[in-house]
């Protein structure tokens, strides 16, 4: 594991400022401050549409932000390109699993711990005992789809794919990871696992979650950030957000599909 | 191992085919394979239809031409190992040129990008004079001698073509499994992901059409040779559909259809003139176009493969005695 430069103290993992995303006349989040220190576990909650993947796309540089900046461990990446943020810790997964369909569970995982560094020897083929390719296997070990090494992605079930999407995120000394609904259509029996499996990422891995199941949320998160409408509407610690009338409102007395 | 089963007869064919045969049909087909290999490899791989592998192949002979032994009085003669290394480079960097001009396209603006990138060069062939001689090209592209013969005798130019054949097919399958290749491949399925892993798209991308370059050009040196000549009919419409035509035949399944396809091809068109009119051929070609497509979307290769699997299962379910 290379050593991961010491973030500077004071600063945050990640930070917004008055971050939003305009389509057109519609503002998908907007004007959204908020703060995640190093080793924070977050979840983010909020009814469909409420800008929480948006938010993400806004994190990752996938989109860019319309307003606001954005910094990680202090430093601005709002005008960042994706690789650049990717290099300076950030991970995501994404809600709807989008992953090489054309690979296998051990290419994909090798290509999300090699990269292409390493210069021309990047041309020749992978050696059986590449120690990147060992790497790619412990992943596949961490994330629960050890058996599954030689599958076609595009052969993977629902659950198993969700599973590879968080053992390529994990990939390659990971500071912050985004999670986009880990647990969207695992059966009842996996969401436990994938609570386990959360819970025994490294303390000093920052992990923002995104996430309807209430109980995976708060069994692993200890802060809770409530998006409605593009905006910011609550924060606070579970007990705190669940005792917030609006947010009791939307949620827990309003009805929402998933 | 399965590979023997076509290689042992592939060796040993000259000793019992006529010259023409094994020039016409089997060295025409090998060379027509490796040009077609490079587009099976860039539409299976990454996922790109490029209509400019006839342009790089012909950057590839038309360098030979130009650095080596012609009869037109054009070009700077150069030692082989010079040239050689020299026309695969061009041939790699005009890919890489074409490679980074596509670079955002897919699907139909792809196809309509590397065509008019194609045209352009087939036009431009014919109306340059310095370096290509215009309409008319280069004659007497001859290949080095060999001991007091020529490569370019029908023996010698059949292994040769043989021998690159195979290095490309092996190139390729090598490379498929390479860090790069994989990335081409990432590049295929999703390319957003693939930047999601801290890995740019534009250079896989433009790493594999160079790569097609060096297939291609390859293809295209030994085209050169084996007609001793190269002009704007090599890099036309003509070849252009050809190619295309050829690695539909064969399939994208593995590299190695696209010599499936060629040889269809080729006897196609030399045994076609026999049935029907020289004018029609275009015709058979289509219908047997039609045919395949229908009947074997995923090329000839893949039929073939798909009845053997059907026969071994019954032979399986027949038990012996
Ligand atoms: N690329 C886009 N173009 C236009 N509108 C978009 C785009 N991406 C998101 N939106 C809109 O922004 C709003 C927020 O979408 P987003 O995907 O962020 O919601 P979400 O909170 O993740 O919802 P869910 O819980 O259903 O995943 C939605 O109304 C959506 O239609
Ligand atoms: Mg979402």
């Amino acid at each position: 594991m290379p050593v991961s430069p010491v973030p500077k103290t004071t600063a945050n993992a990640l930070e917004t400022q008055g971050i939003g995303k305009r389509f057109g006349g519609f503002w998908a989040v907007k004007d959204v401050t908020f703060s995640v220190r190093p080793g924070e576990r977050r979840a983010i909650l909020g009814p469909n549409g409420a800008g929480k993947t948006s938010l993400f796309n806004i994190l990752t540089g996938d989109y860019a932000a319309s307003s606001g900046s954005i910094r990680l461990f202090g430093e601005d990446v709002t005008k960042s390109s994706v690789p650049k943020r990717i290099k300076n810790g950030l991970r995501r997964t994404y809600q709807h699993a989008y992953l090489f369909d054309g690979l296998s569970v051990h290419d994909t995982l090798f290509l999300a711990v090699a990269g292409l560094r390493g210069g021309w020897r990047q041309i020749l083929p992978v050696r059986k005992s590449d120690p990147r390719r060992i790497e790619a296997e412990r992943l596949a070990e961490v994330c629960g789809i050890p058996e599954f090494l030689d599958r076609m992605v595009s052969d993977l079930s629902h659950g198993q794919r969700r599973q590879l999407e968080i053992g390529i995120a994990l990939a390659e000394d990971p500071k912050v990871l985004l999670l986009d609904e880990p647990a969207a259509g695992l059966s009842p029996a996996e969401r436990p696992q994938l609570s386990n499996l959360l819970l025994s990422l490294p303390t000093d891995v920052t992990v923002i979650l995104i996430e309807h199941d209430m109980d995976i949320a708060f069994r692993t998160s200890e802060s809770v950030t409530v998006l409605f409408n593009g905006q910011l509407m609550a924060e606070g610690t579970p007990d705190e957000v669940m005792a917030n009338k609006d947010v009791h409102e939307i949620y827990v007395g309003g009805t929402h599909s998933e | 191992m399965r590979y023997l089963i076509v290689l042992i007869p592939a060796l040993l064919l000259p000793f019992v085919l006529t010259d023409f045969w094994l020039a016409q049909v089997l060295t025409r087909s090998l060379i027509l394979g490796i040009i077609a290999l490079s587009l099976s490899f860039l539409a299976t791989y990454l996922g790109v239809v490029s209509f400019a592998q006839a342009s790089l192949a012909g950057v590839a002979g038309y360098a030979i031409a130009y650095f080596g032994p012609n009869t037109v009085g054009i070009g700077v003669p150069l030692p082989f190992i010079v040239k050689l290394p020299l026309a695969l480079l061009l041939a790699m960097i005009a890919g890489a040129l074409i490679g980074f001009v596509a670079r955002r396209s897919r699907g139909i603006y792809a196809i309509m990008i590397t065509l008019a990138i194609g045209v352009a060069f087939f036009y431009f062939t014919r109306q340059n004079y310095v370096l290509f001689n215009g309409f008319t090209g280069f004659s007497g592209v001859l290949p080095p001698a060999l001991g007091d013969r020529s490569w370019g005798d029908p023996r010698p130019l059949y292994y040769l073509s043989l021998g690159v054949a195979i290095i490309c097919v092996a190139m390729v399958q090598g490379f498929v499994r390479s860090p790069l290749g994989l990335a081409v491949q990432a590049v295929r399925d999703a390319p957003g992901r693939l930047l999601a892993l801290g890995i740019p798209t534009t250079f896989p991308i433009i790493a594999a059409f160079a790569f097609s370059g060096l297939i291609a050009g390859s293809g295209g040196i030994l085209n050169a040779w084996f007609q001793e000549r190269v002009s704007s009919f090599s890099v036309g419409f003509g070849p252009i559909i050809d190619i295309l035509i050829i690695s539909v035949i064969g399939g994208l399944r593995h590299p190695t259809g696209a010599f499936v396809g060629a040889i269809v091809y080729v006897i196609l068109d030399i045994f076609a003139i026999d049935l029907i009119d020289r004018d029609r051929f275009n015709l058979l070609i289509g219908i047997v176009l039609l045919a395949i497509v229908v009947a074997a979307p995923n090329g000839l290769q893949q039929l073939a493969i798909d009845w053997v699997g059907a026969l071994r299962k019954r032979a399986a379910k027949t038990p012996a005695n």
